[in-house]
């Protein structure tokens, strides 16, 4: 009887953590979904040639979202290139060099502490403190100060991604590059970082999806701009600080604009999530 | 049997001709950080010939094959003391130059350690470290390697595909191609067969058994039948000791020392 008042209350158990778990995992999902459809219904209709041609308007007149575009593009890029090499370098002597000896892992250690720190400081910070260091000593917002907000705080995600990766990479790999005769950097840099190439590309993506919405840096450094500019010593448009800026005024066409904005962002994140996904799937299977 | 610390280490080490010994490991002690893993092993490797290394667990075989290319110097913990003799060179001597060392005496791991890169790419990695030869000769020498480590006729036809497509048996016979194309002089093997199926086992002792012709081989094996089947000499170690080192068939047939009886016999271990 006893056995059998276990089992049954066993089952239930069971039943109610998988219908928790369910439930987080559907209610995680309609959330996103909910975001995407209004993103796609408010957005979708404001899509035309216009967006990509011409300049952010005045109220009230014809306009579009070129600007924008191609400022977030030349500030993401210069951000991505910065975090990505400074991060998988950081990554790489946090992985393989930190066990060189006492002083070079007291060093690890305080590095990765701060780096932690810096994964989870506040956007604005870091936007106060790069207005503080490249904004105010040369007098005005520029695309740089911008570019260099955002790779700060891209540059925690790819080293401690970098890091984890290659930790998971097999003792013996390492062990039978050096065996050959292969110097370690040698040995990093053509066998282990190409294991771990997908964690890797993984980890720049996923900076590169937290710094393509950031807003609160951006307006401490590299501003806005009415016009098209690809002088980044200039002030510089960018999408994030127009969707805060229209989606916030009372012209109708601007906010428009907002969505459209906000739609770009998160088709691009999830396009090149898949591309991406989809190419390292390819390359394992080959 | 007691294994207190007052016993005595018997050691019986059969002498072998001076002139034919490639490495010559005299007095050596290792160290893990403050543990102690071997104690004042000497062993001679003979040229053109296999040597294997058994023992239970644990007893050192790997650490003293681990010595021999000094790999464990990755791991700062890590220290030996004692002389290892390479043609008459100490391989644990301060200004050895660790690549170029490893690159003589090369080896291969207990898992197959593909590299993420093509067949041919995997073969040719330390060819193109240490030499600067053509296109011809470089597809030749991946040919010959793969030849010699009987893998070529399995995959001459897909040389650019990946390394990591292969079965786990013909991996670690493209770690064994790999290793002899930069043509060492000695070849160290941990466990090699032991993550592969009996007939790729079979197919790698047979490789093995052909390369003793130009390489002095040393193998770490928990297979007692894989060392009487394919080694000329064997030793057998105990708790970071050496027991014994005779010619396989004297060491298996007519061991002196008990504890290699003991073991062999399957009492312990």
């Amino acid at each position: 009887m006893a056995l059998l008042d276990r089992r049954s209350r066993r089952k239930a158990a069971n039943v109610a953590f998988v219908a928790f778990c369910t439930g987080a995992a559907v209610l995680a999902i309609l959330t996103l979904f909910a975001i995407l459809f209004s993103l796609v219904v408010k957005g979708v209709s404001g899509i035309n040639l216009d967006i990509f041609t011409m300049s952010t308007p005045a109220p009230d007149s014809r306009g579009g979202l070129a600007n924008a575009i191609v400022g977030s593009v030349m500030l993401c890029t210069v951000a991505m290139v910065g975090a990505v090499t400074v991060g998988v370098l950081a990554g790489t002597f946090l992985a393989e060099y930190a066990g060189l000896n006492r002083w070079t892992s007291a060093y690890a250690s305080v590095v990765r502490f701060l780096n932690d720190v810096l994964l989870s400081a506040p956007s604005i910070l870091i936007g106060l403190f790069v207005y503080y260091i490249a904004v105010k000593p040369v007098h005005g917002f520029n695309g740089w100060a911008g570019a260099l907000a955002l790779g700060l705080i891209a540059a925690p995600v790819v080293t401690r991604t970098t890091e984890d990766v290659l930790k998971l990479q097999a003792k013996q790999l390492r062990e039978s590059g050096v065996a050959l005769g292969a110097p370690m950097w040698v040995t990093i840099r053509k066998i282990l970082w190409r294991a771990s190439q997908g964690g890797i590309i993984t980890g720049a993506l996923l900076a590169f999806a937290r710094i393509s919405g950031e807003t609160a840096p951006l307006l401490f450094t590299s501003l806005g701009n009415q016009f098209m500019n690809l002088d980044m010593t200039k002030p510089i448009s960018n999408l994030p600080a127009v969707i805060f800026q229209f989606g916030l005024s009372a012209y109708d066409d601007w906010q428009r604009l907002a969505w459209v904005g906000a739609l770009l962002i998160a088709a691009t994140v999830l396009s090149i999530n898949i591309i991406v996904r989809v190419l390292s799937q390819e390359q394992k299977r080959s | 049997m007691s294994d207190s610390k007052t016993e005595v280490y018997e050691s019986f080490v059969e002498e072998i001709p001076a002139d034919t010994v490639k490495l010559d490991v005299k007095n050596l002690n290792f160290y893990y950080g403050k543990n102690q893993a071997l104690h004042n092993v000497s062993i001679p490797f003979q040229r053109q010939s296999i040597t294997g290394l058994i023992g239970p667990s644990g007893c050192g075989k790997s650490t003293l094959l681990r010595a021999l290319n000094r790999i464990y110097a990755l791991y700062p913990g890590q220290r030996a003391e004692g002389q290892v003799m390479l043609d008459g060179e100490n391989v644990l001597d301060r200004g050895m130059d660790l690549s170029l060392l490893r690159a003589r005496v090369g080896m291969v791991f207990q898992q197959p350690t593909p590299f993420p890169m093509s067949i041919y790419d995997n073969v040719a990695f330390g060819v193109r470290l240490y030499e600067q030869i053509s296109k011809a000769d470089l597809d030749q020498r991946v040919e010959e390697s793969l030849r010699r480590s009987a893998l070529w006729n399995e995959v001459k036809d897909k040389l650019n595909t990946s390394g990591l497509g292969l079965s786990g048996g013909q991996q670690q016979r493209l770690c064994v191609a790999r290793t002899i194309a930069v043509r060492p002089e000695v070849i160290l093997l941990d466990e090699p067969a032991s993550a592969l199926d009996p007939i790729s086992t079979a197919k790698l002792e047979e490789t093995l058994v052909e390369l003793k012709a130009d390489y002095t081989i040393v193998i770490v094996t928990h297979n007692l039948q894989q060392a009487a089947r394919i080694s000329d000499h064997a030793a057998f170690m105990f708790l970071g000791r050496l027991i014994e080192f005779a010619q396989t068939a004297k060491l298996f047939d007519n061991p002196k020392a008990t504890r290699t009886a003991d073991y062999i016999t399957g009492r312990f271990g």
